[in-house]
């Protein structure tokens, strides 16, 4: 799996998911978020187009990516879920939790 | 009409690699073309899940081996999880999803939700985790 972040504007974190998100590699995706967060990049975009596969662990990633983010006055949002990841966000009823944008760009494009 | 087939493999805890049962299902699902995308998201997920907790909560001094078995049938495909961790406090009844911000407890519940059957037990010493998926095909 890999893991990329840009920044848009001032405090927007786009953290770019590839692959699949897992026991293996949802340690990664954490850290990746509390970094950004930590760096004052309060409002966090998931895009997981690329990613294939995920599972409970990489859930508990995002939520805890979640928490990091609101806790600092912020937020998470994710985009371009799959139909896998679909499946697991209606099967765990994370679809109002992790909230879902159409696209990277309009996920804070309100605020 | 679709032959059957059967893969399985070994993993070693430590180290754990649940990458190594993402690659057994691409060799199940390339013998098994028919079956249908949605039902490969569903027991993929499934096995997943059930192979991540025998890693994450394996507990015994001399490590862990776990021998995963998978079956494609017309119309089914099943799983068999047999390991050497430590007998744990299995409970399948009235498993639910945990709180919505908790970041873990999700596992079990959500791969009882993806198939058809998830049955645990404990035999000559192992446990065994079963999963089966029945499709129209």
């Amino acid at each position: 799996m890999d893991i990329t972040t840009r920044t848009v504007g001032h405090d927007v974190a786009v953290v770019t998911v590839a692959g699949k998100l897992n026991i293996v590699s949802s340690a990664s995706l954490r850290e990746v978020v509390a970094s950004a967060v930590a760096a004052g990049r309060l409002r966090i975009v998931v895009d997981l187009n690329a990613v294939d596969f995920i599972d409970s662990s990489g859930l508990g990633a995002m939520i805890s990516g979640l928490k990091t983010a609101r806790n600092a006055g912020g937020d998470l949002k994710i985009t371009g879920a799959g139909d896998q990841v679909k499946l697991v966000l209606q099967l765990t009823n994370m679809e109002r939790v992790l909230v879902s944008a159409d696209s990277v760009d309009l996920a804070y494009a309100d605020a | 009409m679709p032959k059957a087939t059967e893969h399985s493999l070994r993993i070693e805890t430590p180290p754990g690699d649940v990458n190594l049962v993402h690659e057994l299902l691409a060799a199940v699902w390339e013998n098994s073309p028919e079956v249908p995308i949605e039902e490969r998201y569903r027991f993929e997920t499934a096995l997943i899940e059930l192979a991540s907790n025998v890693i994450k909560h394996a507990t015994s001094s001399n490590g862990v081996s776990c021998v995963v078995r998978v079956q494609s049938t017309k119309g089914q495909l099943v799983a068999e999880l047999r390991d050497t961790a430590d007998p744990g406090d299995v409970q399948l009844v009235g498993r639910v999803m945990p709180d919505d911000l908790a970041e873990s407890g999700r596992g079990i519940p959500l791969s009882q939700a993806l198939v058809d059957e998830l049955e645990y037990s404990q035999d000559d010493g192992y446990n065994l985790w079963r999963i089966t998926r029945r499709f129209a095909s």
